[in-house]
């Protein structure tokens, strides 16, 4: 499933950076993430992703490599986790980038999102329309954050 | 085989909500199982007790002051049975007599659909349509909650953690009402179903409710497409059918997945809200 | 098949007293355990199958109190009180049920794999309908599938065990 995303924050792109790298301030910004550590700093991070759709409830220890990095432009990074009980996996390949425009600075980012075993039984439907009310929440929440510090 | 489960069988809907409020997540009421042991089944939930609510005596069917009381917890296949159902309310029962297969009729019950809020399910959408009313209650509480307002999202409803299901409430149609309900699909749970109500005086149609399910997370209303056939002449509704039943496919929320391309949903609802409007008036 | 040990079901047992093809049987089950499993393993009777598992098929059908149920989406403790019929109990001491006799005589089968079902099935709609038109039964026939048949045959043999069950 791939999803595009974007998102203007009026802030300046040093500030939206930054942020991103405050990794307890960013992770908390997506919804039902938590725990958020750094593992090795610029290169691995760890969270757990947890989300619900009704009854249906996951948890995903997950791991986030980053692969790329272009100071205050451009983010890949790839984040994969597994949840045991449920028997499922989750992988995510993030491009994130940033530009200005006028004041503002511009997020977006394309996220490939794979779900796969049991979860996947939900329907490739609720699954990605889910995704994709998470990606949006995120997105907002990162803008409300940074300009909410402005 | 089921990961094991302590069985619960309380004799009151107060000592259900009591459970429920004790255990919280890790309980969850049982009714027909034709849903949630398949959810089991799967591994996709699990619980360490299952609330049978099969001895609450919710499975009662009367007709009382022009509303049609349907206990929550009478099977599809009691729904058929029930000369209330099939004096009173004709196009539920239709709906009813083909709901999945004739075991899931027989052991799956009206309330337990409605709870599950599976996107794909029929019941829902011409309850909505009907202006029908579900009644939930805790040991304490009671309330009404509209069909519209009661289907949030996939698998999700507006019931408390602690509310119980207990009746559905559908207004008895006067003498002018009309309804259907049209469903399709080729899977084994429906892909599109479109609800229709309304009251026919003479030549002109009023009152008109229109619902959309199975296309998308959940069942809704559609009122842009309402307002297309609300107080307008048979002759003029029906011209206005087409643009209807595109204003109802877009408000459907179709998604694209093994049961059809949005565009193709969409398209569906349109033949099916034009097919139900033609059955309706005959 | 072992399951996971639950410390909160604490070996929580219920008795489940109920007819099955007849005869009073008396046994305790666990809450989690299914029907089918129940009947095929811990009873020996192996005439309902598990297909799908997932109470589409039919191929696992059993009478509750004369009605269908898919014994595979139905806890076993369920059964407590009513009467069970299974494929092994439908022949009346070694007499073929009418229905049985039709699907031999009209060609109602091939590898055999769906036909308890079917014929559980085809005996809950005749004895409710005993002169179905064709709708009637495949409104009801819906949801036992076969994979060899093409249902042509089936639908011949339950109309003719109809025929012959009306004529009685």
């Amino acid at each position: 499933m791939q999803f595009q995303k974007e998102v203007e924050i009026l802030a300046p792109r040093e500030k939206v950076w930054q942020f991103i790298w405050d990794v307890d301030r960013f992770i908390a910004c997506v919804p039902g993430c938590k725990d958020a550590k750094t593992v090795e700093e610029g290169k691995r991070y760890s969270a757990t992703m947890t989300e619900k759709v009704g009854p249906f409830k996951v948890e995903f220890p997950t791991t986030i490599e980053i692969l790329e990095r272009e100071e205050l432009t451009r983010i890949k990074a790839q984040a994969s986790g597994a949840d045991n009980k449920i028997g499922s996996r989750m992988k995510i390949d993030l491009d994130v980038h940033l530009r200005e425009s006028d004041n503002k600075t511009i997020l977006s980012f394309t996220a490939g999102v794979d779900v796969l075993g049991k979860l996947a039984a939900l329907g490739h439907g609720i699954i990605k329309r889910k995704a994709d009310q998470v990606l949006d929440e995120f997105a907002q929440a990162v803008k409300k954050k940074l300009e909410g510090e402005a | 085989m089921l990961r094991r489960f302590r069985l619960e069988e309380p004799q009151s809907v107060a000592e259900t909500s009591e459970l429920l409020g004790r255990f919280g997540d890790s309980a969850k009421i049982y009714a027909g199982g034709t849903e949630l042991l398949l959810a089991m089944k799967e591994g996709l939930v699990q619980y360490e007790r299952l609330i049978n609510v099969k001895r609450l005596g919710l499975n009662q069917i009367s007709a009382e002051n022009g509303t049609v009381k349907i206990g929550a917890l009478c099977t599809h296949y009691e729904l058929e049975l029930s000369p209330a159902i099939q004096q009173r309310l004709p196009s539920l029962l239709k709906l009813e007599h083909n709901v999945a297969n004739v075991r899931v009729r027989q052991a799956g019950t009206i309330g337990g659909n409605l709870c599950f809020a599976e996107p794909h399910a029929d019941p829902g959408t011409l309850l909505m349509a009907l202006g029908a009313k579900m009644v939930s209650e805790t040991g304490s509480a009671k309330r009404e909650i509209a069909a519209e307002d009661f289907f949030i999202d996939a698998y999700e409803t507006s019931l408390t953690a602690e509310e119980v299901l207990t009746e559905i409430r559908v207004p008895a149609p006067g003498a002018n009402a009309r309804s259907a309900y049209l469903k399709f699909g080729y899977l084994e749970r429906p892909s599109v179903g479109v609800a229709l109500a309304f009251n026919l005086n003479g030549a002109s149609v009023s009152d008109v409710r229109i619902a959309v399910g199975c296309a998308g997370p959940a069942p809704k209303r559609v009122a842009e497409a309402e307002a297309l056939l609300d107080g307008k002449s048979k002759d003029e509704a029906t011209r206005n059918l087409a643009q209807a039943g595109t204003v109802a496919g877009r408000a459907a929320e179709a998604i694209s997945d093994l049961h059809g391309a949005q565009d193709y949903k969409e398209h569906i609802v349109g033949v099916l809200l034009k097919r139900a409007f033609q059955a309706a008036v005959s | 098949m072992a399951t996971a040990l639950s410390r909160h079901s604490d070996g929580q047992t219920i008795p489940v007293s109920f007819t099955l093809n007849g005869r009073l049987q008396e046994i305790d089950v666990e809450p989690h355990e299914l029907l089918l499993d129940v009947v095929r393993d811990r009873l020996g009777l192996t005439g309902a199958k598990r297909s799908c598992d997932v109470q589409v098929c039919g191929a696992c059908t059993l009478l509750v109190d004369g009605r269908p149920v898919s014994a595979c989406t139905t806890l076993a403790f369920e059964v407590r009180g009513r009467s069970v019929l299974t494929i092994e109990g439908l022949a009346d001491n070694g007499t073929l049920h009418p229905l049985q006799q039709a699907f031999i005589e009209h060609g109602g089968f091939q590898c055999g794999f769906c036909t308890p079902g079917m014929l559980l099935a085809s005996k809950a709609l005749l004895d409710e309908n005993p002169n179905p038109s064709e709708e009637e039964l495949k409104h009801f026939m819906h949801g036992n599938l076969c994979r060899c048949t093409g249902y042509k045959k089936i639908i011949e043999s339950i109309m003719a065990a109809a025929r012959k069950m009306r004529a009685k």
